[in-house]
């Protein structure tokens, strides 16, 4: 689900100088706007009626067949009133706080260390860190519920060999968050590390060279100009996977269904479970709710991670 | 996403400016660091970064290597693996039972055009983002970011209540149009043309090009490696896309190698429970490693392209 | 028969519009599903056996879809001129989109009893041509397919609940299969077997919320009552439930329950080791000896249920399928043909059920809904070599008799585990008592389903 949301953290720092006009003005005019035209077409086509039409579906109790009646706010109403649904955001919660962290903790770790210029073998490394990455997640999915099966799985298998005893991994509430949070994190932390890499490469090699002079250690080297350097890298970080934590679906659709007792139930596959329920209009203004909720996170996240001299 | 925009504008690193010049194919910046500032690794970084290393290859290897054994040695022992007892079992279980044949064919194709479709349209507009000023341009492009908000699943329902509107659940329209040129690969070929200089394209203009002549002659050859780039990350994302195939198509002739797998797994959860696990697990091993083989192995082969993409668009903008 | 699966299956049932949306139109008037809620269609006569054609009919895949290819075999015999397409779909999975978007249907199909009555729109009205059959056929497969009074599903098989038991551990306990009468004496034979064993575990109580609530079902179904009513009210709130419930807490107490989910490895393993001897199942759990177990080969047999009082119905189904066709179906006269053929002729019921190549033995996971078909001293498929040579067939057709008939099983019935199969599971688990179970399911599903239905 992160794939395809790979913003770059910077834009662009001076705005693109504008080409003089060399010729006819009116080719000039027209030209720009046949160039980013298709997608436009595609996207009023394939995303802004729908859109349009789910906005008016949220307002409905249309249940994929029959009469739609119109019912206001009582979507709405009846979800925010709703424990399941307060506890699909809690459980999206919980995830965010599992992976998010330890993602950007561990990624930038590692993206240091790959980042020391007399570093051997780092072609190899970053190969492997980003492999998972390029992984079909479905794939991975079904690998994981085989790995982590209580009685027969490889990692309990591994756990009774150091002489601890099972876990039930996918079973209990207490693990199965872990569980999915562990697929996300193998899957998606190459990625971190490599855009935290991009942004500490970014740092330019004198501005080390004369805090060294300076006789800056190397602790606060990083603290005073390698980490608000990368801020904006990590910044994009958050955002990005702050969005798609909130609207994981394909790992506990495919591992868990949403079980046990609902515990990994998280906020795209609460939605989901409205449209296989055929409860379309419901489905429909949990979607904006989402939605809502994402774009107030990621509000807050750049806020909070804007350093101060911003 | 818009206001992060707006913010980042007037700030510009010390450097970045002599950064951005340099291709995007090149690597990061850390060989043109003086060795000065930066102490030699010692033992304890690389046995971290190599235990890291284990734990993301592991997996892979692991899926493949089982999917290679046994069903019943996948149960009782999953750490062994001897190339003497390797058999191909599972994969013939399971083509016996998936069309996964078919599925990667429609995923070549769609991969194909979707693929093509992205690389075309998208530099295009990125073209006219980074080198025009317009009218209504701002709006535009505000237009454009906002829709990186957007969450897939809510359009879900409503895009496929349209393409039944259309006729079109079960075809390929569906699985390849909705997508097909995406705001962020947009932004991204914005940022990397940006970087060209215009008095590249103002040569052009004075050699009385086109202005789609000067975008195709001109633009293209140079940000190549970022098209490129373009391309890897583009292919990966459809051939691993999962959530609208599996809902925009309900019939086996059109079925994503996604979609073929999670019926797979659906088969293994549900119908036939009570059939003999070890073999499922191998059908499904072999399954996942059949669906992982190809993109890892157009990563290992392009992994310049892929990882530089990532440095590309995330430096140089 | 097969196991009903997860619901993520009924995926997008009804996403494909097929009915009004009567919101002011606006810029979505082209979108607006098409053509308004059509007169539920009904289908009255039946072509003669000159008829032709070429019908297309999806099944289950695996062995069953292969059982099912040699009776349709014996229709082709029947009917030369009928070509018959016979399909094996992931029917879950496919059939619920494909109803509602209307391309690529197939002439019938065969479904589980709880995902029809949501579909119900889609399907052709088959009051009318089950009517010469009604008599004769279960009441309780009539009764779960209505809606509105109307029979959208017409029964296929019958799937009456049984007690297998091992027989071996049993007759070392000193305890006489024949003694368990009710289900207190369940009980006292559970405790006589772990005295004998103390790391037995006798009974199985199941694991998946899906199947565990499918199993209270049955449980309920026993005591001639349902999860709801004929008008759809949830009626867990009854006597009849918390008999099962203050059951199955009494088992759980006394340490008595292996929790296990249903034939996956860890039930395997204890049904092999002694562990479990007594699995109040389906009659399809039949597959489990004759395909599964090794050790345990031979040595379970089946008996009818316990009953909840003395004197009460030895049995409850639990599962089962009908066979439904389309209302947009191409050729849906000849579709009928088939079904007919298969359910209420000679030929096609034994060739069905009775001893084939998939099944040496015959099919021995359901039986027939027909009546006449299920005759005690007629038995379609033989006495099973896995079972110690029992005739299962007189044990399952005897307590198929005993089922009382039901009521609709609600279009929300899949969605209702998340609240009662839950907390099924945490009652088992000893987190939950049966009053609490009752209250908060019975209000999450009034809420969530009922309420919004």
């Amino acid at each position: 689900m992160t794939s395809g949301t790979l913003t770059p953290p910077r834009s662009k720092g001076r705005p693109p100088a504008a080409p003089r006009p060399v010729r006819s003005r009116r080719r000039l005019l027209l030209a720009p706007y046949l160039f980013v035209a298709p997608f436009y077409v595609v996207f009023a086509a394939f995303g802004l009626y729908p859109l349009v039409f789910a906005l008016q579906l949220s307002f409905t109790n249309w249940k994929g067949a029959g009469e739609a009646r119109f019912i206001g706010l009582e979507n709405y109403t009846y979800l925010l009133t709703s424990e399941e649904f307060w506890s699909s955001l809690g459980n999206s919660a919980v995830m965010w706080l599992l992976i998010v962290p330890l993602q950007i903790v561990g990624g930038l770790a590692a993206a240091v260390l790959l980042a020391n210029a007399r570093l051997r073998l780092r072609g190899m490394f970053r190969v492997a860190f980003i492999a998972p990455f390029v992984t079909p997640l479905v794939a991975m999915a079904q690998v994981w519920i085989v790995a982590f099966d209580t009685d027969y799985g490889l990692v309990n298998h591994l756990l009774n060999l150091v002489g601890l005893p099972d876990i039930d991994w996918l079973q209990s509430t207490a693990w199965a968050k872990p569980t999915l949070a562990l697929l996300f994190l193998w899957k998606t932390t190459g990625f971190a590390i490599i855009i935290l890499l991009a942004g500490l490469q970014a740092v330019p090699a004198d501005v080390y060279e004369a805090a060294a002079l300076d006789g800056a250690s190397r602790k606060r080297q990083f603290w005073s100009l390698t980490l608000p350097l990368v801020r904006r890298s990590i910044a994009f970080l958050v955002v990005i996977q702050t969005l798609a934590v909130f609207q994981m679906f394909a790992e506990p659709y495919v591992v868990t269904q949403g079980g046990p007792y609902g515990s990994t139930t998280t906020g795209g596959l609460y939605l989901y479970n409205h449209i296989t329920a055929s409860d379309l209009g419901t489905g429909a203004a949990n979607s904006f709710l989402l939605v809502l909720l994402v774009f107030a996170l990621s509000l807050l996240s750049v806020r909070l991670l804007r350093s101060r001299d911003e | 996403m818009t206001s992060q925009t707006n913010e980042s504008k007037s700030r510009l690193p010390a450097g970045q400016e002599r950064r951005s010049r340099r291709s995007a194919g090149e690597e990061g910046g850390g060989g043109r660091r003086t060795s000065l500032s930066q102490p030699r690794p010692g033992p304890f970084q690389y046995l971290v970064l190599g235990l890291l290393a284990v734990v993301f290859v592991y997996p892979i290897w692991w899926a493949v290597s089982s999917s290679l054994k046994p069903p019943t040695d996948i149960v009782r022992d999953p750490l062994s693996f001897s190339l003497g007892s390797a058999t191909l079992d599972n994969y013939r279980a399971m083509f016996d039972d998936v069309p996964i044949g078919t599925g990667f064919v429609n995923t070549v194709l769609v991969v194909a055009v979707k693929g093509a479709m992205t690389m075309f349209f998208c530099p295009l507009a990125g073209y006219a983002f980074a080198k025009y000023r317009f009218p209504g341009k701002n709006l535009l492009f505000g237009v454009l970011m906002l829709t990186l908000m957007l969450p897939t699943l809510v359009l879900v329902i409503p895009l496929l209540l349209e393409m039944s509107e259309l006729g079109w659940v079960n075809t390929y329209q569906a699985l390849i149009l909705p997508g097909s040129i995406d705001a962020f690969s947009i932004f991204w070929m914005r940022q990397t043309i940006a970087a060209v200089p215009d008095e590249l394209l103002d040569a052009g203009r004075v050699d009385g090009a086109s202005e789609f002549g000067i975008f195709a002659r001109i633009v293209v050859p140079v940000i190549r490696p970022g098209i490129a780039a373009l391309g890897v990350l583009t292919a990966m994302n459809i051939y691993n896309d999962f959530v609208w195939p599996v809902v925009a198509v309900n019939d086996e002739s059109h079925q994503t190698l996604q979609v073929v797998l999670s019926t797979l797994a659906q088969n293994v959860t549900g119908n036939r429970v009570g059939a003999d696990f070890a073999t499922v697990w191998g059908e499904l091993l072999a399954a996942g490693s059949i669906a992982m083989l190809p993109v890892l192995a157009l990563f290992v082969l392009l992994q310049r392209h892929f990882i530089n993409g990532i440095l590309a668009g995330s430096v140089k903008g | 028969m097969s196991r009903p699966s997860v619901p993520r299956r009924s995926v997008l049932r009804g996403a494909l519009g097929a009915g009004t949306l009567a919101v002011a139109a606006g810029p979505l008037a082209a979108c607006a599903p098409g053509s308004s809620g059509s007169e539920p269609r009904k289908l009255a006569g039946t072509p003669g056996a000159s008829a032709k054609g070429e019908i297309t009919i999806w099944n289950r895949s695996g062995d069953l879809f292969k059982v099912f290819d040699a009776a349709i075999d014996a229709f082709r015999k029947a009917y030369p001129d009928i070509k018959v397409n016979h399909q094996a779909v992931d029917i879950d999975a496919k059939l619920a989109n494909t109803l509602i978007s209307g391309t690529d249907l197939p002439d019938g199909s065969f479904w589980d009893d709880a995902k029809i009555g949501g579909q119900a729109e889609h399907l052709y009205d088959l009051t009318d041509l089950i009517a010469p059959y009604r008599d004769k056929t279960s009441a309780y497969k009539l009764s779960v397919n209505t809606v509105g009074g109307r029979i959208y599903g017409v029964p296929w098989d019958l799937d009456p609940g049984l007690l297998w038991y091992r027989e071996d551990l049993l007759e070392d306990a000193g305890v006489d299969p024949a003694g368990l009468k009710t289900y207190d004496d369940l009980l006292a034979a559970a405790r006589s077997l772990r005295e004998k064993n103390p790391d037995a575990r006798p009974i199985h109580m199941e694991k998946d919320p899906f199947l565990g609530q499918l199993w209270l079902e049955m449980l309920a179904g026993q005591q001639g009552t349902s999860l709801a009513d004929a008008d759809g009210k949830v009626r867990l709130d009854s006597r009849e439930y918390r008999n099962i419930l203050g059951w199955i807490r009494d088992a759980v107490d006394d340490d008595l329950v292996t929790h296990t989910e249903y034939l996956k490895q860890a039930d395997l393993a204890a049904l092999e080791n002694g562990q479990q001897a007594l699995v109040p199942w389906a009659v399809w759990w039949s597959f489990a000896p004759q395909q599964l177990l090794k050790k345990g080969k031979g040595k379970w047999r089946a008996a009818p249920l316990p009953a909840w009082s003395p004197g009460g119905a030895r049995s409850g189904a639990m599962g089962g399928s009908s066979f439904i066709i389309p209302a947009k179906a191409k050729n849906p006269e000849l579709a009928w043909l088939l079904y007919e053929f298969l359910c209420f002729k000679e030929p096609g019921y034994s060739a069905v059920y009775g001893p084939g190549e998939v099944y040496p033995d015959g099919l021995t996971t359901s039986v027939p809904s027909y009546g006449p078909a299920r005759r005690p001293d007629r038995p379609l498929f033989e006495p099973v070599a896995a079972l110690g040579g029992q005739n299962l067939w007189k044990v399952a057709v005897n307590a198929a008799e005993t089922i009382p008939p039901a009521a609709p099983i609600p279009a929300w019935w899949a969605k209702s585990v998340d609240y009662l199969g839950d907390n099924l599971q945490r009652l088992i688990e000893g987190k939950m008592a049966p009053d609490d179970v009752i209250d908060d399911s019975t209000k999450k599903i009034q809420r969530n389903l009922v309420d919004r239905a």
